[in-house]
């Protein structure tokens, strides 16, 4: 029971954090390597929103509202030249990580800062008991994917969006506006990432270089997971439950390179990794 | 006609003087160099410990120096690694020319700095807690290594708690596994069972795999040494979301980062050769005269500042005893004197390293720290058998 719960807990925690960085690799076929910039700049928002006295949940919202503003600034004036040269985004991006780091760095100092958990202890039935927190992060992962699978197939912008991941070319020629669409969609993906952040702080602690750890592992599933938000779900799913099984059975050194080593044997069988098409 | 005159006079006699008052001022000033983390893992401690020696230093010239000679700080970098530690001490041994190395740092930057400090022939002392078992004719040692941290918490969890099973959780380097090594050699040579031994890497922050095998094993008691800061915090969030609420002993947190983890920290057992709270009145002078020299930019002073302050005062004690700064010495007299401090009466007289009053305490609600027992001058096992 309680392996089945580490496994469906540890995959809702990576879809979590790789669902920002696929939104973006899905639109705009740009690795984004500040994503891990991002997850930190969500949990020192969450820091700002306790300090200043914003209830939890608050909190998360005003994590949202920081990444997605941020995002909009470095789209514009970071991404948006290189678009047609995703090597180099991905350079850019890195580059912007370092310096987000840095920055946080200068306003809040390079220790460790500190944020109570708003929710203590483990949730127990008859039999056993697991932390509440992490469960209640699948129904933040729950709620996160129902979201997004709504906003892109349910609503107008989603099947714009639709429309531009499928044939960007043949979008524009039906008058969609395909910059704001991807200006739209990087704020979305960096919200979502400082979000993601801001979920994880009660079991990460909250530093300059927190998001470090956690890029590998999204990059890897998003790498295997194609554009496909269902793909992403069936690939934390294997991963994660990868990643618990090493770690529990053999040993949590190893367990830690489960998702990377998979991913690259994933690849090297199945070049389109999870996805359909 | 005469003006010229008495102004050649006057500069003579200013010629004649100068020498004179130069060797009222004393001899040249002797100069500490101090290596440390400013950048790097260390660097949220590396400004504590500067202070210490700026204060130590301070109260020494004030009052009067060491034979007669002012003393000058000399900080250099290390950035918390082995390659910075080869600048760092390059610059200061050959360059600044100190007279001896005072500093607390990580394993890798004193194994880098130890062949350049044999080179120069300089003396050092190492005032960071270890794994033990560096040794070298040119270092002494005033911080605990395991011999003297483990067996309080072993002791206490097994004794006071009836700890028989134990589970040991650690980051996966040197420090991490070599106070593990010996925490499991020590317990099980005691009669308790080690029930489990997991290590995570230095960067990693997933430890669910590493708590539902503690939950699995259900230990008595449970004993961690991860890498400072992090890994530390991300462990003990995510044993308390898990509601794992056996006695803990953390090796590896300091006063001030358990004050910081708050609710969390609740109720961690830690070891250490100094708290806060120590109730001397040398403590309480050093406490004060901190206070009032750094004021609100003070860092709390912990278990790796406090031996900075008082290997100054070591150093002071061997001049002044080998009446030089001759190398040979000064690094024998360093062997023999005793220092008076805020951790009481130090010699750093057991091969290379120093017997100390280990202090066992837990962290409260409030986030202080609360002493629960002392252990008077703890000896250092077997650390360099080939050192006198």
């Amino acid at each position: 029971m309680n392996l089945l719960l580490d496994i469906l807990t540890t995959a809702a925690i990576l879809y979590i954090v790789s669902a920002g960085l696929l939104l973006i690799f899905g639109v705009m076929k740009i690795i984004n390597f500040a994503h891990g910039a991002f997850l930190t700049v969500g949990a020192y928002a969450s820091l700002v929103a306790a300090r200043i006295g914003l209830s939890p949940l608050l909190g998360l919202a005003f994590a949202l509202l920081v990444g997605a503003l941020i995002g909009m600034l470095i789209e514009r004036v970071v991404v948006r030249p290189l678009y047609a040269r995703p090597l180099d985004a991905i350079l850019a991006t890195w580059g912007l990580a370092i310096v987000i780091g840095q920055v946080v760095t200068l306003v809040f100092g390079r220790e460790v800062q500190m944020l109570p958990s708003p929710v203590n202890g483990t949730f127990a039935w008859p039999g056993g008991e697991y932390s509440a927190y992490r469960l209640l992060l699948v129904g933040a992962a729950a709620l996160l994917g129902t979201a997004l699978a709504l906003l892109l197939t349910r609503t107008r912008i989603g099947l714009v969006t639709r429309a531009v991941i499928m044939n960007e070319q043949l979008a524009r020629g039906l008058g969609i506006h395909a910059g704001m669409v991807r200006f739209c969609t990087f704020a979305a993906g960096a919200g979502i990432g400082s979000l993601a952040g801001a979920l994880i702080t009660p079991l990460s602690s909250i530093d300059p270089n927190m998001g470090v750890p956690w890029l590998v592992n999204a990059f890897m599933l998003v790498m295997v997971s194609g554009v496909s938000m269902v793909s992403l779900l069936v690939a934390t799913l294997v991963f994660g439950a990868a990643q618990v099984l090493l770690s529990t059975y053999v040993s949590p050194v190893l367990g830690g390179l489960a998702i990377a080593v998979l991913a690259a044997v994933t690849l090297r069988i199945r070049p389109k990794g999870f996805s359909r098409d | 006609m005469f003006k010229p005159q008495i102004r050649i006079l006057t500069a003579a006699l200013a010629l004649a003087v100068l020498p004179l008052m130069a060797a009222a001022q004393g001899a040249a000033p002797i100069r500490i160099g101090v290596p440390v983390g400013l950048s790097g893992a260390n660097s949220v401690v590396a400004p504590s410990v500067v202070q210490s020696a700026e204060l130590a230093i301070e109260e020494i010239n004030a009052a009067g120096g060491v034979l007669g000679r002012k003393l000058v700080l000399e900080v250099a970098d290390d950035a918390s690694g082995a390659v910075g530690a080869q600048k760092a001490f390059d610059s200061l041994v050959f360059q600044k020319k100190v007279d001896v190395l005072i500093s607390m740092e990580t394993s890798a930057a004193r194994n880098a700095g130890l062949p350049i400090v044999a080179r120069g022939k300089v003396p050092y002392i190492y005032t960071s807690f270890y794994e033990g078992r560096s040794c070298s004719p040119w270092m002494y040692v005033n911080a605990w290594v395991p011999e003297q941290q483990v067996p309080p918490v072993v002791d206490y969890f097994m004794k006071t708690k009836n700890a028989k099973t134990i589970f040991l959780v650690g980051s996966d380097y040197s420090f991490g596994r070599g106070m593990l090594e010996f925490t499991k050699k020590y317990a099980e040579g005691k009669g308790a069972k080690i029930v489990g031994e997991e290590y995570l890497p230095m960067d990693g922050s997933d430890w669910t795999a590493v708590i539902s095998k503690i939950r699995a094993a259900k230990p008595d008691a449970l004993i961690t040494s991860t890498a400072g800061g992090a890994p530390n915090v991300t462990l003990t969030k995510q044993l308390r979301a898990a509601g794992i609420n056996i006695p803990y002993g953390n090796l590896a947190v300091d006063e001030g980062t358990a004050k910081g983890m708050g609710a969390d920290a609740q109720g961690i057992y830690i070891s250490a050769s100094y708290v806060t709270g120590i109730d001397s009145p040398a403590n309480k002078k050093f406490l004060e005269a901190l206070t009032k020299k750094f004021g609100a930019d003070l860092k709390t002073p912990n278990d790796l500042s406090v031996p900075e302050y008082e290997a100054v005062y070591a150093y002071k004690a061997a001049v002044e005893k080998a009446k030089s700064t001759d190398s040979d010495k000064v690094l024998k007299a360093l062997g023999e004197v005793s220092v008076d401090g805020p951790r009481g009466r130090i010699s750093m007289n057991q091969q290379h390293h120093a017997p100390l009053t280990m202090y066992l305490a837990q962290v409260q609600a409030d986030g202080g720290v609360k002493v629960i027992d002392s252990f008077k001058d703890v000896a250092v096992g077997a650390q360099c058998p080939n050192l006198k």
